[in-house]
């Protein structure tokens, strides 16, 4: 019985060395990613309250009721800039065929995101989340991306990168547009 | 059978005092280890300074120590004439060309001779009034052996687009002020993320990432020298390809000069972000094919705009920190490895801090006298806040700090920057709260 406490107290001396040994090699982590909570095709889009350029409130749960193509840039992005007239073109459609268009400018300014909006003449309300809050939120990873959401608030598809007409011709129609 | 009882007991007591032994020696190694001569420092941080007039909104300092150990900062913030949150400030500047309209920022400097306690005022850099841009594109300072400080910056271009940007140039001209800035891309409208270095053969070596061929759309790595008066040695000459088209370069230099290493983020025609080091043995005139320094498979078609960073110690060992998000989410974070060959090969990569959440992380490196190698990044905290974190790396590779928060902003921290001399350790950033911003300044006494 002896024998076995003793062989049970080595074992457990061998265990700790190992411990210690593979606690010093491995990186220290605070917390590691989450990885909850990403805004996936079929789950409901993450509501958020922010403001526009001009300063007016504006709220996602008012879109509710059409679909919305909602749309993530920076004015600093370069595919950002590339994609910026398929999106104009989309607004420019939206009401006859009944959606909308809203966009969201990340790690941005005000002043920057006025300057590009004038230069591209963009036709579209742009919230700016100033705080990256909402960004966080839906999980980019860096601009430009992409969310088309149906009448009841859910994210139909996403499209990480530059949007091209087939693409988002595709996304739309996820989205119950256009049917 | 007594015999055979005490034997089998004192072999176990043997067996059990063996294994002791072995714990024992595992456990005084690792504390050797800790405690040894590649110890980590001990960091006694003073408290936060801001950069600037805060009423005019700070943001992207950059720091360096010029040759008589004087710090510098450079940085941006709101022209004097603009008023808040671009109204005014979204008037048209004719005073360098008829561009667009855009933000005026200026570039400003100071400089402190008592390792960032107390600084000098501040002065402007850019003489006309400029679109001075900031984040991963803010200015960059240099120094010559006497002290001579020398900028570089980006602007938008003609259409005020910041993507076709311009780099733009200056040096103090004797007399307390800059000269006035020239453009150095010949190209226009079609370079950003400018770095400047002075060479140790005497010359300033400055590099930016071009688009002047739009296609292939992967960015050009593009470089010129300028002698110590300013004047062109080069022109414009390209010297890699292949570059993420937002993300910051570093470099670093050996054998007076005469040895370049770059470090920058490709990008493949399948959108795979891996970080390469291009090393130059005849003083930047040309590079070798780019050393992938971790093949680390993020696959992204969008914008990471978050550049490595690259440092080299006294035995010429190269150091690099990077991020990306790897083959999965799990795999995010700020990473770290070396090259003891010259940047023929590198280690695998060592993870410094993990993912907080889904953000993009920017980090940068500073390798001290005694090669002790410092490390800042953003990161989010408790409060899903993003904040400036900070550990150092004993000079031997083997002991890493615990990681210090050094920021505490109440809205997020970002973009830290690092200069490092003999004892001294200075680490500054932007915080953004809404819409405002400041450049904050930490400084700390190192201790082994």
């Amino acid at each position: 019985m002896k024998l076995i406490w003793l062989r049970l107290l080595a074992l457990g001396q061998i265990s700790l060395a190992a411990a210690l040994v593979t606690a010093a090699e491995q990186p220290k982590h605070l917390d590691p990613v989450r990885q909850n909570s990403a805004p996936e095709i079929g789950a409901a889009a993450v509501p958020f309250e922010l403001k526009t350029l001009n300063g007016k409130p504006i709220d996602l749960s008012t879109f509710r009721g059409k679909p919305l193509v909602l749309n993530f840039f920076a004015s600093w992005c370069d595919p950002c800039r590339e994609e910026m007239p398929l999106i104009n073109d989309l607004a420019a459609k939206a009401p006859a065929i009944g959606y909308s268009v809203l966009a969201v400018a990340v790690e941005d300014s005000r002043s920057a995101v006025t300057q590009f909006a004038k230069e591209s003449k963009l036709i579209f309300p742009i919230a700016l989340d100033l705080n990256s809050t909402v960004k966080r939120s839906y999980r980019i990873f860096g601009p430009p991306a992409t969310f088309f959401i149906d009448r009841e608030g859910i994210i139909r598809d996403i499209i990480i990168g530059p949007l091209t007409p087939e693409r988002a011709s595709t996304a739309l129609t996820h989205a119950g547009i256009g049917r | 059978m007594r015999e055979k009882t005490l034997f089998v007991r004192d072999k176990e007591v043997g067996f059990r005092l063996a294994l002791s032994l072995c714990f024992l020696l595992i456990l005084g190694g690792q504390i050797a280890q800790g405690a040894g001569s590649g110890a980590a420092t001990a960091l006694t941080f003073s408290s936060e300074q801001n950069l600037g007039r805060i009423d005019k909104n700070p943001s992207t300092p950059f720091l360096r120590y010029s040759p008589d150990g004087r710090l510098h900062a450079i940085w941006i913030e709101d022209d004097e004439t603009s008023s808040p949150q671009g109204t005014a400030s979204m008037e048209p500047h004719r005073m360098s060309g008829d561009r667009a309209p855009s933000p005026m920022r200026n570039a400003v400097i100071a400089s402190s001779a008592d390792g960032g306690q107390t600084w000098s005022a501040q002065r402007r850099v850019n003489t006309e009034v400029e679109a001075v841009q900031g984040e991963e594109n803010g200015p960059k300072i240099a120094f010559d052996s006497n002290g001579r400080a020398f900028a570089v910056w980006s602007i938008p271009g003609e259409k005020g687009d910041k993507t076709r940007a311009n780099i733009r140039f200056a040096m103090e001209n004797g007399r307390g002020a800059f000269t006035h800035a020239r453009t150095v891309n010949e190209i226009k409208d079609a370079a950003r993320f400018p770095i400047i270095e002075f060479a140790p053969d005497g010359n300033l070596m400055l590099a930016w990432i071009d688009r002047r061929i739009d296609n292939p759309k992967p960015r050009q790595l593009y470089m010129m020298r300028l002698s110590p008066e300013g004047k062109a040695l080069t022109s414009n000459y390209s010297v890699g390809q292949g570059l993420c088209e937002c993300c910051k370069l570093g470099v670093a230099f050996a054998d007076g000069g005469r040895t370049v290493y770059m470090v920058d983020r490709q990008v493949d025609d399948n959108q795979i972000r891996n970080h390469v080091v291009r090393r130059s043995l005849d003083g930047g005139r040309t590079f070798a094919a780019p050393v992938v320094i971790s093949k680390d498979g993020w696959q992204v078609p969008s914008c990471p705009h978050s550049g490595p960073s690259i440092g080299r110690d006294s035995h010429g060992k190269l150091h690099v920190t990077w991020f990306t998000l790897g083959r999965s989410e799990k795999e995010a974070g700020i990473y770290y490895s070396l090259s003891s060959d010259g940047g023929k090969t590198f280690a695998p990569r060592r993870l410094v801090h993990a993912n907080t959440a889904p953000e993009i992380l920017y980090t940068t490196l500073a390798v001290g006298d005694d090669d002790t190698i410092y490390l800042a990044w953003s990161n989010l905290d408790h409060n899903k806040r993003a904040q400036i974190f900070l550990r150092s790396l004993s000079a031997d590779g083997q002991s890493w700090s615990a990681i210090e928060q050094v920021s505490h902003a109440p809205g997020n921290a970002s973009r830290p920057v690092l200069a490092v001399l003999k004892n001294r350790l200075n680490v500054a950033w932007t915080e953004t709260d809404g819409e405002t911003s400041k450049a904050v300044l930490r400084n700390a006494v190192v201790t082994k």
